[in-house]
Formats: C-alpha cells, sequence, structure tokens
C-alpha cells in the first residue's frame, strides 16, 4: 500500500490527486522537520496522520496552506503548486479549510460574523446570503441557537464546532484538521468527532492529525504513520491497527493503545 | 482576611480589618496619626494661609489668556456646542449600542446619565472650584446650561427610533465642526457641509440593511437634518457671527492647551497607526524609515524638539518652497508646535500599538490566513481590532501625558497656562504673592481632566472586554 512518488513532472504530479507533496523537505534552522516526503491523496478520500509529538505531523499538514514555507521538493494542491506566487497560495487556501487545535476563533465578532467574514470578504457573497449559509452551516454543525453569542461565551466543544463551520462556509475541496480534539475536555471530543465523521460521509477531502484511534479507525482510508519528521508508513487503518509493519510504530501503538 | 464589608458593622469591620493583631493596631494608629496630620496641614494651608488671589483675580486670564474679550461669547458658545454635541453623540453610541446588543441577544442595561458624573468628580471638583473662585453668576449659568443640554439631548437622542439615528450622528458631527470653527472662524460654504454630511449618512443608511424598512423614515430624517446643518451654518455662523473668527495666534491659556492636546490626539493617532504597521512591514524600505523615525523622534525630549521647530522649521517651509506653497507661511508658533506634538505622540503610540499588535496571538492571523483573507484584510478586520482594544490603556496614558505635556509649549513662547501664569506673577500686585497657589491650581485643573479621562478609558475597556475570551 505504500506509495512512493518518482516523478518529477507538474503533470503527472497534479492528475495524481489532491495534494501531492514531492520530495519534500523542510527545516527550522538545523532542524529538519519534514524529511523527503512524498504523499498523494486523492479527493475525497480521509487520511489520518498518526505519530509521536515532534514527528512533524503538524508541519506537514500546515504545509498543504502553506502557513509553513517547505525548503524544497514540490507541494501541489488542486493542481497549484505552492511557490511563493500569491495568487498560487490564496487558491489554495480559499479551496482549502483548516481546524486549529486551539480553535482561533475571532473573539472580538460573533459566531455568524466569524462564519460570514471569509464568504463576505473574499467570495464576496452577499451579507444576507452569507447568514443564511452560516445558519445551514451552524446547523449542520447543531448549533444554530449560538449565532448571535462571541466564542468567549461557547463551551470548547462549540468553539470548535463553529470554527468548523466557518471553514466550510468557504465551501472548501480540501478540509485539514490540526489536532482538533487535543484542547478539548474529554466529554466534548465526541460533538466534535461526531461532526468530523458526518463531514467524511459527504465526500470531502480530509486530512486529519489526530490522536482519536476510534475516529482513525472508523473513517480514514488510510493512515499515514510520522516520525522524526519521516512518513514511516502509509496503510490502511485495519491493516495498520492490526499488522503495523515497521517497529516504529510497532512501539508507537505499544505505548498508546 | 477577605471578609466583606457588607456583613459587618463599622465596629465590627475596623476590629476584623484594623486591629485584628496588636502590631496592625500600632500601625493603624500611626497610620491614622500621619493622616491626620497631613489633612489637618493641607486644609490649613487650603483654607486659611494660600493666597488665592492670583488665581481669583485672574481665573479668566487662566483660561483663555490674551484671547480678545470682546469675543469672548465665541468660547462660551464652543462649550456650549461641545455639550450639545457631546449629549447628542452619547445618546447615539448607547443606542447603537442596544440596538447591536438586541441583534446578537446580549442583555443590555443603560447606565442613567448621572452614574457617569460620579465617574467624573474631577471635573465636576474643578468646576465647583471655579464657580467658588469666581463666585459670579455667569459660570454657574454656563456649567447648568452646559449640563442640561447634555443630558437633555441625550434623553432625546436615545429615545430616536433607530431609523433615525443616523441623525443624531450627523448633527453631533457637524455640531462637532462647528464647534471648532465658532471659534477659529475657518469655515466653508454651508451647503458643502450640509452636502457632505448629508451624502455620508445617506451612504451608511443604505449599506445597512436591517434599516430597510425605516428607509423612507431614515432619508426624511437626513433631509431634515441636512436643511437644520444648513440653516446653521449659512444663517448662525456666516451670517450672524460672520465667520471672521479668532486666529491661532491669539488663544490662549487652558483653553489653548486643551485644543492643542486635542488636535495632535487626532492627528497623532493615525500616523502612530501606520507607523506600527509600517514598522512590521516586510518591505525593508518602510520598515527602516518607520524604525528610523520611530527611533529619532523617542530619542529626543520633546523640549528638543519644539526648540528645533521653532527655530528650524522655518528653513524648510517658507514661501518659496513646495510645502510653502500650499501652507499658509509663515507656520504660527501654535501650528509648528501642535505639528510637533502630533509627530512626537506618534512615535510613542506607534510602539504602544506594535506591543499590541505582537501581543495578538499568531493564530488569529493563521485563522485569517487559511480562509483566504489578504493581509490587509486579516490586519484591518481580525489584528487591528483586537490590538486597539488591548492597547486602549496604553493610548489613553499616551494622550494624558500629551495633555501635560502640552504645558512644555510656554518654553517657545506660546501663551499657554504656565505662561499665563508667568505674565501674572510679573504685574505689581502678584510678583512674590501667591506663586505656589497658581501653580498648585494649574496642576489641579489639569489633574481633573487626566484623571477623567482615565476613569472614562478603564470603563471602555471593561465594555469593550465584552465577549472577550
Amino acid at each position: 500500500m505504500t506509495e512512493t512518488m518518482t516523478s518529477e513532472s507538474a503533470d503527472t504530479v497534479s492528475s495524481y490527486g489532491m495534494i501531492e507533496f514531492g520530495s519534500v523537505n523542510k527545516f527550522f534552522g538545523n532542524f529538519q522537520a519534514l524529511k523527503d516526503i512524498n504523499l498523494s491523496v486523492a479527493e475525497q478520500e480521509v487520511v489520518v496522520v498518526l505519530g509521536p509529538s515532534g514527528s512533524g505531523k503538524s508541519t506537514l499538514i500546515r504545509c498543504v496552506n502553506r502557513l509553513e514555507t517547505h525548503d524544497s521538493g514540490r507541494i501541489v494542491v488542486d493542481g497549484v503548486e505552492l511557490t511563493n506566487d500569491m495568487r498560487g497560495i490564496r487558491h489554495v487556501r480559499r479551496n482549502t479549510g483548516m481546524v486549529f487545535q486551539q480553535f482561533n476563533l475571532f473573539p472580538h465578532l460573533t459566531v455568524m460574523d466569524n462564519i460570514t467574514l471569509g464568504p463576505r470578504q473574499v467570495r464576496r457573497l452577499p451579507k444576507a446570503e452569507a447568514e443564511d449559509l452560516a445558519i445551514s452551516l451552524l446547523e449542520r454543525v447543531h448549533i444554530p441557537e449560538q449565532a448571535r453569542k462571541y466564542p468567549g461565551q461557547l463551551s470548547g466543544g462549540q468553539q470548535q464546532r463553529v470554527a468548523i463551520a466557518r471553514s466550510l462556509a468557504m465551501e472548501p475541496k480540501v478540509m485539514l484538521f490540526d489536532e482538533p480534539t487535543s484542547a478539548l475536555d474529554p466529554e466534548m471530543i465526541k460533538e466534535v468527532l461526531d461532526v468530523m465523521k458526518e463531514l467524511a460521509t459527504t465526500g470531502m477531502t480530509i486530512v486529519a492529525v489526530t490522536h482519536e484511534m476510534g475516529f482513525a479507525r472508523e473513517v480514514a482510508q488510510r493512515v499515514v504513520f510520522m516520525d522524526e519528521g519521516e512518513i514511516v508508513e502509509i496503510n490502511t487503518p485495519d491493516e495498520f491497527f492490526e499488522n503495523p509493519q515497521e517497529d516504529r510504530a510497532k512501539l508507537f501503538l505499544s505505548q498508546i493503545l | 482576611m477577605a471578609v466583606s464589608a457588607e456583613r459587618l458593622g463599622p465596629m465590627s469591620w475596623l476590629r476584623v480589618n484594623l486591629f485584628n493583631r496588636w502590631y496592625n493596631a500600632v500601625l493603624t494608629v500611626l497610620l491614622a496619626a500621619v493622616v491626620a496630620y497631613l489633612g489637618y496641614r493641607a486644609a490649613l494651608y487650603l483654607f486659611w494661609t494660600a493666597e488665592w488671589d492670583p488665581v481669583r483675580a485672574n481665573l479668566t486670564l487662566f483660561m483663555i489668556g490674551t484671547f480678545p474679550r470682546e469675543e469672548q461669547w465665541r468660547v462660551v458658545t464652543q462649550i456650549l456646542t461641545l455639550a450639545a454635541a457631546f449629549g447628542i453623540l452619547w445618546g447615539a453610541m448607547i443606542g447603537s449600542a442596544r440596538d447591536r446588543a438586541a441583534q446578537s441577544g446580549v442583555p443590555f442595561t443603560t447606565e442613567p446619565g448621572w452614574v457617569a458624573l460620579r465617574r467624573w468628580w474631577g471635573l465636576v471638583i474643578l468646576l465647583l472650584v471655579l464657580l467658588l473662585a469666581a463666585w459670579g453668576i455667569l459660570p454657574l449659568i454656563l456649567a447648568l446650561g452646559c449640563m442640561a443640554l447634555t443630558f437633555s439631548l441625550r434623553y432625546i437622542t436615545l429615545r430616536l427610533p433607530s431609523g433615525a439615528r443616523i441623525c443624531a450622528w450627523l448633527s453631533g458631527y457637524a455640531l462637532l465642526i462647528a464647534s471648532w470653527q465658532i471659534v477659529s472662524g475657518t469655515g466653508g460654504n454651508a451647503w458643502i457641509w450640509a452636502a457632505g454630511l448629508m451624502a455620508f449618512a445617506g451612504v451608511r443608511t443604505v449599506r445597512r440593511k436591517d434599516l430597510a424598512p425605516q428607509l423612507p423614515l431614515t432619508f426624511a430624517a437626513i433631509a431634515v437634518c441636512g436643511a437644520v446643518v444648513w440653516v446653521f451654518y449659512a444663517v448662525v455662523l456666516n451670517g450672524l457671527i460672520g465667520f471672521s473668527g479668532v486666529g491661532w495666534d491669539d488663544w490662549a491659556g487652558f483653553h489653548l492647551n486643551l485644543i492643542a492636546a486635542t488636535i495632535s490626539i487626532v492627528a497623532a493617532f493615525p500616523l502612530g497607526l501606520l507607523l506600527a504597521l509600517g514598522r512590521r512591514s516586510n518591505l525593508p524600505a518602510i520598515k527602516w524609515l518607520c524604525v528610523t523615525y520611530i527611533e529619532l523622534i523617542r530619542g529626543v525630549p520633546l523640549i528638543g524638539l519644539l526648540f528645533i521647530a521653532n527655530s528650524l522649521l522655518g528653513f524648510f517651509i517658507d514661501n518659496d518652497s513646495l510645502i510653502g506653497f500650499f501652507l499658509e507661511t509663515p507656520l504660527s508658533q501654535i501650528s509648528r508646535a501642535i505639528v510637533i506634538m502630533s509627530l512626537f505622540t506618534a512615535a510613542y503610540l506607534a510602539e504602544v500599538i506594535r506591543g499590541g499588535l505582537e501581543a495578538t496571538p499568531r493564530g488569529q492571523t493563521e485563522a485569517g490566513q487559511s480562509v483566504g483573507l489578504s493581509p490587509w484584510q486579516i490586519t484591518s478586520r481580525i489584528v487591528m481590532p483586537q490590538t486597539l482594544r488591548a492597547s486602549i490603556p496604553a493610548i489613553v496614558g499616551q494622550f494624558i501625558s500629551l495633555l501635560k505635556d502640552s504645558s512644555l509649549l510656554s518654553i517657545i513662547a506660546v501663551s499657554e497656562i504656565l505662561r499665563v501664569r508667568a505674565s501674572v506673577h510679573s504685574q505689581g500686585a502678584f510678583t512674590t504673592l501667591g506663586t505656589a497657589e497658581t501653580l498648585v491650581f494649574i496642576a489641579f485643573a489639569f489633574w481633573a481632566f487626566a484623571f477623567t479621562w482615565s476613569r472614562e478609558s478603564q470603563r471602555l475597556e471593561k465594555r469593550l472586554g465584552v465577549g472577550d475570551r
């Protein structure tokens, strides 16, 4: 099941899938955060990235919408290669939604304004249309009654669901989840995971960094296991959890399960 | 000892909080003795030994200096106009906040006006002192008139339907501008102001979708308001007052301190904002220009800058230069001083705002980026609002020190309140009499304003904290 990309031509790369990593390296000073990453995520695929902390999972996912810049190799998202060209970057960001560990809602705006800001400013939707969209998204994440509140008035789980709605409001092709449940109290994790599962069934392309093994088993089509900046193993969830191929993956699973 | 005061009688409160240990009892007694002694000396000074005659005899001089006495009514009218504008804008602000709260479903309570008076006790005491010293009926009438105007207009504005509120904003701003023009006389054609404000109001209204049902009311209100503004400018300002005005160079006294500080504040704020953003720019040229400016200005004392302005600025801005072509030249002493104070404050504000920018979590910017917002949209919609909220105390502090710094203008021969004092004591009767008392009075006048601003900023901070995480 492990795929390795060898071809470097743009045509070959973009024809593969929604997200393509080709020999990507990333350094923070002398520390190499990503080592020769090759990964392809197909449209409508759900991929869960696992690994111990500091293994480069977050860096990997943040490279997809260029919150981090990679130092070598190529990343192509939705047919657009990420370079310093702002237009390309904005195209990719417009078509990818991201959900953060710390929610990162805008505290000075109401839930409604948090969600409609992107559609109104970037997609230039009229206010009424954007608000209708926001209400329907809030219904989708099961909190339509919170529209006029401020983020500070909501629980962590509710805030994260608002953050998901905010990303969906841009009608993205890809959703990136960067440890969406790690900052939540245990009783709120389920409500966020449920929303994510529902999202997966709609055919959204999803890349999620998470420690929720249940979610990975249930929803993911593939599991990517990373350690020390490398992709160690790519496998189906069943295979990965029952019969991991690599020693480091076995060690990781033995520690968390 | 966290025992709440309400549950205890005064005697037991004393026992629990001040006399609970023998050493606390000793401390309490000692401190009480010190406080009583200081209070006694202060009272003795204030009410018996102090020579208030120079203050009392020159109150008008302290307030407006050598402002032409036959034009004194302009200042009085200005104060009344400001009071009216204040009342209207206050009411409009509360009304808008109430609308927003209703939309968000957040409970909203309005404090009665007199509660605000409690916060302003610095100013209230200043007023009382002035009344006491002046011992005349006219200042009292003026003070009461101002309060009546402010509170009645606040009351009326609060009860306007939200569709007509735009008129309140409109007339409030118009009155603010007018209050300036009544003194300075720098006016324009009445219809320009009226049309400009109406256009502004019209655009704002059309953009507010929630006002759509009230649109006819709103436009009628705007038209009426525009007509009133027009009449006010055409008949009252142009016709009756004649717009001759009193030039800047004749302004003086505490009136000048307040005006110079206010203008500098208004000018410094946008400049400081731009400098703060420029300092964080990715473009090296802009960044280093801003850094150089900020560090240069902050490295030089304000007095030094004022001297430079006084002696050197004339070399750059003369009638032949490009700047001189656009500006009225030569620049008056006061306008030079105001330019320098604005430039000075802008550099400090830039640092304050930069601190706020850096305190805004990086995740906010990332969230904006991930939604696809442009850098400018992220700055203006996400980072700046949070930054300004976080910097309110520091910004207000900067403004308070600007007001106090305006007393430095006396050094470059601008006749602000300290220079007025010098001239008071150069006259025959008061050469040695009451020199300390005039200083005490001036200090008190500054304190009254600085303290009130500081209290208002605390309240603003608390209010804007609504919905903060």
